[in-house]
């Protein structure tokens, strides 16, 4: 294990913003720190870049205890949020800064300059000022003057944020193209999950300064293990039960459902099924329920829904295309219907 | 047609203000500074005698390149001072900055006159200068030598003229975005470097303006050299003053003052250009 967080917590004052938290990271491994604001991840990353001390716990990287060395020397470096490029220095200045300051001049730190900035696409624009960048331009100077140093971790706190969406999507293309290019770890922290779906080779999801669960993307999307990552992941619908006694069916305000694996009979459960997998129409389980929306989205199209038993559960049910040729309008009464193997069991 | 009228007008009206209230006194000053005062009498032939007798002069003219070196010295010296100070106030943290931002901004709301009678009284015979320095034992007996010369001026005016300097240099740093700072550090850069590389060129831009402050006030200054100057600390302000006062000789004063001006306005010009070529 490249990158070790033991136990590591931070109070400021009386508030608590990270619970002991412990976290392996691998190396050369994509890992993302998903969740909402307020989930802690930007002060996990803040931690591991040493911008901040930790109230408790050790972090320790390649087996030395780093949790007491400046930021200024740990071998990591940030990409920031707001790109935080040296306004008053050109592309190439900004790019060289690292090994300027770590006096590392002369004719190698000028040809790795270079490299980079090829790496990244930038090397016409070496004489420009940030002023006189697109965000996209400008992500990208940050990410050069990050690995030029060529660190053995890279810390990015929500890059893409601040970019539209087709430019963000071509930005997470060339994020992972770079990483594979330059083997490093990186350690990226954002709140949105099909960014995280899409990159990870890992995802920590983090809710309230708590890790919820770590694991693949697929593991998150198909295996969600709590009631935060099955309604974070995939707009999962929900449906509160209870495992009847007998272990093979879940018992819910509207109805009983077969469960696809038995469970220990009288657990409080969730049941997950995920938009996609979810249909209108008859099936092994159906469920009545009104339509409250219908919105076409291109490749896909989204219906609102809730119970008819209970007004409360809300459905979110994605059809392919237009809808299959379902005409489909607000105040329709139909049945959703989904498939038990589809449903996941969350303890609740 | 009416539309263009109208955008006069209101264009006329925007420029009255500034056209009666800064033009039109300065236009006079240079209209006066072309006649000549004859034995008190009005000589009104457009002449440049009087720009002659000041730069032929060698007491007018040392006098105003003396004033102008003093004018350098004030703004190096509150420069110096002032930059750390603002520097170590940016440096604090929470609400405590503002409390010492406040501090050193509140002698802006104190009367000129009383600043200079306490600084007046500081700097004199049994002064706290002296007080402070016989007491460390670097003086042996009350000295005089902290008043009523060039050097009292420079001091005084240094004094005075702080919160003009530390105001824009806080206001300059503050702009820094921290991130910066983070960044500098993150690529391995010690406090030094950061300093050097980072805070103080993104802060030159307030640094220059708080300089051009001292500069133009310490220009135009003629009390406080009447004040702690004694007769050493003869600035050009002062021999404008006597011109229109006791020398009753308005044209002559004029012409040194349009000199003066026009001194100022070089300075604020070459500031601006400065500036003008921060990459920010």
């Amino acid at each position: 294990m490249a990158l070790e967080l033991n136990e590591v917590s931070k109070r400021y004052g009386a508030t608590t913003v990270l619970q002991p938290l412990s976290l392996e990271v691998a190396n050369g491994e994509f890992l993302t720190l998903l969740g909402p604001s307020g989930s802690g991840k930007t002060t996990v990353l803040r931690l591991i870049g040493g911008f901040t001390a930790p109230s408790g716990g050790r972090i320790i990287f390649d087996g030395d205890d780093i949790t007491a060395m400046p930021a200024n020397r740990r071998p990591f470096n940030t990409v920031f949020q707001d790109y935080a490029l040296f306004p008053h220095m050109t592309v190439a200045q900004n790019a060289g800064y690292g090994p300027l300051v770590q006096r590392r001049n002369g004719p190698e730190a000028r040809k790795l300059v270079d490299e980079t900035l090829e790496i990244v696409g930038l090397s016409a624009l070496r004489d420009r000022y940030p002023s006189q960048l697109s965000g996209g331009q400008k992500q990208r100077v940050a990410l050069a003057r990050a690995i030029v140093c060529e660190p053995k971790l890279i810390l990015l706190d929500e890059p893409l944020a601040a970019l539209d969406a087709s430019l963000r999507r071509q930005m997470q293309v060339f994020l992972k193209q770079i990483q594979r290019r330059i083997e490093t770890t990186f350690v990226f922290v954002t709140h949105d999950q099909d960014e995280a779906i899409t990159m990870s080779d890992r995802i920590v999801v983090m809710s309230q300064g708590r890790i919820e669960q770590v694991g693949t993307p697929k593991d998150l999307y198909y295996r969600p293990q709590t009631r935060f990552v099955a309604g974070f992941f995939g707009d999962n619908n929900l449906i509160e039960g209870v495992v009847a006694a007998s272990g093979d069916r879940v018992e819910t305000r509207l109805g009983n459902f077969p469960l696809a694996a038995p469970a220990a009979g009288g657990c409080k459960v969730l049941m997950g099924v995920r938009p996609e997998a979810m249909r209108i129409g008859e099936g092994a389980i159906a469920i009545p329920a009104d339509v409250e929306e219908v919105m076409f989205g291109g490749a896909m199209t989204r219906v609102l829904l809730h119970a008819v038993a209970a007004p409360a559960t809300k459905f979110d049910v994605r059809l392919a295309g237009d809808g299959r040729g379902q005409a489909l309008a607000a105040g329709d009464r139909v049945c959703v219907s989904f498939d038990p193997a589809d449903a996941v069991i969350v303890a609740d | 047609m009416a539309g263009r009228l109208s955008r006069w007008l209101v264009f006329a009206g925007v420029a009255a203000i500034p056209l009666l209230l800064v033009v039109a006194p300065i236009g006079t000053f240079l209209a006066i500074s072309m006649f000549r005062a004859e034995k008190h009498i009005m000589n009104y032939t457009p002449t440049v005698a009087n720009y002659a007798e000041f730069f032929g002069n060698w007491t007018y003219f040392g006098t105003y390149l003396g004033t102008i070196l003093l004018c350098f010295q004030v703004m190096a010296l509150s420069i110096l001072i002032g930059y750390p100070m603002a520097w170590f106030i940016w440096r604090q943290k929470g609400s405590r900055r503002y409390y010492l931002l406040l501090l050193a901004v509140v002698p802006l709301f104190m009367s000129y006159i009383v600043k200079l009678y306490t600084l007046r009284s500081m700097l004199g015979l049994n002064g706290l200068i002296s007080q402070m320095l016989i007491g460390i034992g670097i003086l042996e007996k009350p000295s005089q030598i902290f008043l009523f010369n060039q050097r009292a001026v420079l001091i005084t005016m240094a004094v005075i003229y702080m919160p003009f300097v530390i105001l824009p240099i806080f206001l300059a740093l503050e702009r820094i975005p921290r991130s910066l700072l983070q960044a500098s550090f993150d690529l391995g850069a010690s406090g030094w470097d950061t300093f050097r590389r980072i805070v103080l060129p993104l802060s030159l831009p307030g640094t220059i303006a708080g300089a051009l402050f001292t500069f133009v006030l310490a220009l135009g200054d003629f009390i406080t050299p009447q004040m702690v100057g004694g007769t050493t600390g003869f600035t050009i302000g002062r021999v404008i003053y006597s011109q229109f006062g006791l020398a009753y000789n308005w044209p002559f004063g004029a012409a040194m003052a349009a000199v003066l001006f026009l001194t100022a306005l070089a300075g604020i010009v070459l500031a601006g250009i400065a500036m003008s070529r921060q990459k920010i």
